[in-house]
This record gives C-alpha cells, structure tokens and sequence, in this order.
C-alpha cells in the first residue's frame, strides 16, 4: 500500500489558519491500513483541533467524513454537499488522493494532513517498510524475488558496496538490512547463485518517474 | 577481460608500465581541499612525486563537498604526479560521467579508479538527493565501452561529427574492493563481474586483517582473477589507539585485529609503530600471490608515505620512460 | 456508548472486571457522587479518540481504571489502554491543554479504598489546575 504518517500538528494547524470551515476527509484504504488517515485518525485529529481552538477562543467548524478511497472520482459522490460548505478540505489521504480532490472539486482549497512515505508492506503489527520504487520495469525475477532499486540503499544491480557488514546497509546498521544480503541469501535458498555473475548492464531509468510524470492508458477500458 | 602487455598499451600512464612488467607497484592517495585553494594540492603533490608510481585524487570522499578530482588531479599533474581520478556514482550520471572522462583524458589524465561511493548521509550534504544511476561495475563497464568500442553508453561513436575523427578516451580503468564487506562469499564474485566488465586493476580497502585477505586472495585465485586484473592491496598506517578504534567502530566495511590495537597501546612512540606495522603489513602483502602492487591510503599523514616506502624497500620506484 | 457527561463532571470509565466492582461496594460513598460513571468490558476497549471527544463535550477530565498488569481477563487489554492513553496525551499536548486531564489507574475488584483515593486525587488535581 502507500504509506504515510501524519503531519506535526503545528505544521497543520498552521495551515489552517484563517479557515472557518474545515472538512476533515478520511481514506479507507491506504492510510486507514497503516493507521495515519482512517477514520480512527480523523476522529484523533479531528477531536484534537476541536480542543485546540475552544484554547485559543476561536470558532472554527471541523466536520469529519472519510471515504473508500481518494484517488476513484465515484467515492467522492457522497461528500459532495459537505465538500461545497467548507472552506477547506484537509485530507487525510496519500499525496494522490489529496491532488485527486482538488481535481474532483476545482474551486476547493486541498490540503494534505500526511506526509506520504513509500509503497510498503506491514511487515508487523504497527512497522510498515518499503518494498517498491515504482521503476516502472521491474527485474525481481532477476534477483531472487527481492527489489535491488528499493532494497538496496544505492539501487546497485550487481553486488553490494563495500558497506554491507553483518547483512546490515551502512546508511543506518540499526534499521535498515543490506538489500543485497537478502538477495545473496534467497538465491543462495533457490539454487539460483550463479545468475549473479552475470553482469546486469545500465538501467533503464526512463520508464518510471525519471521519464517524467507517469501515465497509463488501458484501451479496452476506455468509454 | 584486461591482462596489461607493454607491446599493447591501453593508456600508457606510468602505473600502467609498471604493472605491464610485472613491478610492485606504489600508489597512494591524496584527498583534495574543501576550498577554493590549488596550493594545498601542490603541497601535498610535491611530497608524493618520485615516491610513488600514482596517486589516487579522491572524489568527494565520504560525500563531503572537495575541489572536484579532475581538478585537483591536473593540479597534483603539473606538480609532477600522475593522477588516479576517481569517480563515484553517487553524483553524476551517465551524461556527466562520460561527458568528464572525455575532459579528464584531454588534460592528460590516464588514470581512472571507479567507486560506487558512500552515501551522501555520511557527508556535509546529507539532503541531497543522490544519483546512483549506475554502479562501479557499469561504470567499468561504460568506461571499457568508451575505450575499446570507442563508443558512448548508448551506442554513438565518439566524434565530433560523421566527418571528425574518431577520438576516444585511452584511459587505465580501475576498481575497488572490500575484502572485509559481507556476504563474504559474493567479494570474489564481485571482482570476477568487474574483470568482466572490463577492469583493469583493482585496489582494495585497507587490511589489517590478514587472514581475512589470505581467504579473499585464495577465492580470487581460486577463479584465476589474479591474472586478468592486477591487485593492489591497501594500507593505512594508524597513527595512535584512537585512530585505530575509530577505524574499527565508524568505518563501515573494516575490522581491525585486538593484537594491532595492543601493540599500539603497548608502545611509548604511538605513530612510530603505526608506521612500523603498516611496513610489516606491506612486507606480508608482498609475499601474498597475487598481490601485484600496495596502495597507501595515509589519510592526512601523506608526509609518511616516503618513510614507508623506504622502509618497505619499494623506494626508488623503476624507471619508466 | 453514549455519554450524558454535563459540563464539569469527571468521567470515570470502569473495566467491569476490576475497577465497576470496586465502584459497587461503595458507590454511595460521598467522595464518588456527581461523577459520570460508565462502565466498560474491558480498559483496554478505550482509544483515544473517545478520551478526546469525552473531553470535547464537557468531562473535566476522563479517570479510566482498568485491572493490574498481568491480570487482564483479556490478556492485553491494560497494556493496549497505556498506549491508548499516550496517543491521548500527545494529542491533549498538541492542543495546547494539560495531557493529565486523562488518567489511567489499576486496581484490582477489591480495592475500593484504592479506587475512592483514585478519584478523590484526580478531583484534586483538577481543581488545582482548572482554568477559570
């Protein structure tokens, strides 16, 4: 899923200021799965800036919806009256479904609650971490089932640096494991050893965000 | 595949004539300033010439901000010191790579050393964005490319136009290698995958654990790389007790043996013995199959590297004309 | 839940283990009138966006008294509710307010002395630091 964690909250209070009329919007998907923007979090955040201005003295209207997801147009249907009275949406989305609202209401101020992270996995109750870069042509069957772009804290396709020490990746030893371990370890479990003598050659890097913003169109699928 | 011949000169840089004849060879490395000021270059140049074959110019080591290694190369080359460039793949792609290469070979560099490089969290820039648009293995790769097929990562030949001559860079291509990273058994693996990228020498990361080396070499002989690509082991000589447990605890990739630190904290003139177990180490490498040459890394100590060159009877290095 | 707290009133919310039969034994006790009382299956039910809204629509401040460690009926449940209750006083400090009008106490069914010592502290305490 995409992964994110919610903004300090001065950071949001800040952008807030001035508006009288807040429309807090949840996401049910993404960031309800890695408990940053669900409707759980709206109610925190929500609760939290309703106490926050009773401090201050100031009357300010928080109302508190959340949705399937922000980045399908059809799911926004049920808020649009509530999006119409607000004079600013704060979404708890991803950075797509915060966009994605602007775009679905043009004449609305979107503004996004969360800092959005990475596309990951919940490899534990309460731990997210990455596992995909979105390269847009991927080589995992190369490496054992294990990403070298996204694992590897350098994306190096043919071996580890000279910083792999303990299966830990020299960047941070405590947190993150050498990508390049994993991948020697799996294929070393598969028989599949010798595929990394091979020397990969230079990457394509024009297929994912380095090409520019992505697009895709899917004929059959269009009206 | 690289096996250096007098009679078939890639480069005709000097380290590579002394490695050609089968030479110990001597290099060793200068770090270039964090200013604006060639002088500090100069100075460190004079020490080096006549007691080395080349020098290593390093390349914004350890992702601190330095006067680039181009630069500060065709310095240390006025100074009368051939130059290693280094070039790491943390901070320039492809574009800038071939299109520095192409500069360095014009001002007389014939001397390129390929790193992946550390990662700039290690550095002065810590928010920089990285580039790692390849790793040290294309980079050899890309490199070789240039020289042998005379042709750009993408497949254009290298000149100026259809009617231009072909004029590509003749540069000695070398790697590094940790002999101490892990997965242990994947180093050999890597050197091989250099060799086959095109690798001409190789130096390694500093050993004080000899044994370990001995089990890395016997791998690296085991696959018969000792003779495609020539090895120069590394060595830097510690100048106090907490310089080596420094180097045992902060840099990443290296192990320093108890008996090392005891012996320096047993001694009464520290950076003496510093300098005598650094000679002993090289006297060891030498006997080593295999080992074609010793690269001296004496951070901020470049004064030492006459004495130990001396002391490890590698002085005076041969004539080459 | 519903909740009828009126402006002012300390909200108490017992775990029907623990802290509710202690509050029975002694519920006419002085010291516990004019509390708003609700009883929960389990401190470990509580999160954090009800201490919140609790407090949004009046509690003085929200007492929730759950079963000693290791003695959940529901293994975990205290320790869930002390996290719970971080993520409320982060919130509470967020907002600018006193991170103590939320309050955790374990006790066992037994210790109604403990559980009126329990509130008649946390009335202290808030009437020491309300602001008028």
């Amino acid at each position: 899923m995409i992964t994110a964690v919610r903004k300090p909250f001065a950071e949001i209070a800040g952008m807030l200021a001035g508006r009288e009329k807040v429309l807090l919007l949840g996401c049910g998907t993404c960031t309800t799965v890695c408990m940053a923007g669900g409707e759980k979090e709206v109610g925190i955040l929500a609760s939290t800036l309703r106490l926050a201005n009773g401090k201050e003295g100031r009357t300010v209207r928080i109302d508190e919806a959340t949705i399937e997801r922000q980045c399908d147009r059809e799911f926004y249907e049920t808020v649009r009256g509530r999006v119409a009275e607000a004079d600013a949406v704060l979404s708890m989305a991803c950075g797509v479904g915060v966009q994605f609202c602007g775009e679905v209401f043009p004449d609305t101020v979107v503004l996004p609650a969360l800092d959005t992270k990475f596309y990951g996995a919940t490899v534990a109750q309460g731990v997210w971490a990455e596992r995909c870069s979105g390269c847009g042509s991927c080589v995992i069957a190369d490496f054992g089932g294990v990403c070298p772009v996204t694992r590897c804290s350098k994306s190096l396709l043919n071996g580890p640096c000279g910083g792999s020490q303990n299966g830990k990746c020299e960047v941070d030893p405590q947190s993150i494991d050498c990508g390049w371990q994993l991948i020697y370890d799996r294929m070393k479990t598969l028989g599949q050893l010798e595929k990394l003598e091979a020397v990969t050659p230079l990457k394509d890097w024009s297929t994912g965000r380095f090409g520019g913003p992505g697009k895709i169109v899917k004929e059959d699928a269009l009206p | 595949m690289s096996t250096l011949t007098l009679e078939n000169l890639k480069a005709g840089s000097r380290l590579e004539k002394v490695l050609a004849r089968g030479e110990f060879a001597l290099t060793a490395e200068l770090g270039p300033p964090k200013s604006a000021d060639g002088s500090l270059i100069a100075a460190k140049a004079k020490i080096l010439a006549g007691n080395v074959d080349a020098a290593n110019i390093t390349d914004n080591q350890t992702a601190i901000v330095r006067m680039s290694s181009i630069a500060a190369g065709l310095l240390a080359l006025h100074e009368g010191i051939e130059p290693i460039i280094q070039i790491t793949c943390r901070d320039r792609n492809r574009i800038a790579i071939q299109s520095d290469v192409l500069g360095a070979y014009a001002l007389g560099v014939r001397n390129i050393l390929c790193l992946t490089g550390d990662h700039q969290k290690f550095g002065n820039h810590p928010t920089a964005k990285n580039v790692f648009d390849m790793d040290s293995i294309q980079l050899i790769g890309m490199l070789a490319c240039m020289r042998d097929q005379k042709r750009f990562a993408c497949g254009d030949e290298i000149r100026n136009s259809k009617k231009a001559p072909v004029v590509e860079p003749r540069i000695l291509i070398g790697g590094a290698e940790n002999p101490f990273g892990d997965p242990l058994e994947f180093r050999a693996i890597r050197v091989a995958k250099k060799v086959e990228a095109g690798v001409d020498f190789i130096q390694t990361q500093c050993i004080y654990d000899m044994e370990r080396f001995e089990e890395f070499m016997r791998r690296v002989r085991d696959r018969g790389l000792h003779e495609k690509v020539k090895i120069l082991a590394g060595v830097t000589p510690l100048k106090s007790v907490a310089m080596a447990k420094y180097m045992r605890d902060s840099v990443a990739g290296l192990s320093v043996p108890a008996s090392i630190i005891d012996r320096l904290e047993k001694a009464a003139d520290k950076p003496a013995e510093g300098i005598r177990i650094c000679i002993e180490q090289i006297l060891k490498l030498r006997e080593i199959p295999g080992v074609a040459g010793v690269h001296i890394m004496a951070i901020e100590w470049e004064e030492k590297v006459p004495e130990i060159a001396r002391g490890a009877g590698l002085w005076p290095r041969p004539p080459v004309e | 839940m519903k909740t009828s707290v009126r402006a002012g009133q300390i909200t108490t919310l017992l775990c029907e283990n623990s802290g509710w039969k202690a509050y029975v034994e002694i519920g006419l006790d002085p010291a516990l009138q004019g509390l708003d009382v609700q009883k929960i299956p389990c401190s470990g039910r509580v999160d954090a966006g009800l201490l919140l809204a609790l407090l949004e629509r009046g509690s003085a401040g929200v007492l929730v008294v759950g079963c000693p460690k290791d003695n959940c009926t529901y293994l975990q449940g205290n320790y869930r509710a002390e996290k719970r209750l971080a993520v409320a006083r982060a919130a509470l400090r967020e907002a600018g307010l006193d991170e103590n009008l939320v309050r955790l106490e374990f006790l066992s069914s037994l210790d109604s002395c403990r559980l009126r010592d329990a509130v008649l502290d946390f009335k202290r305490y808030l009437d020491d630091h309300s602001s008028s």
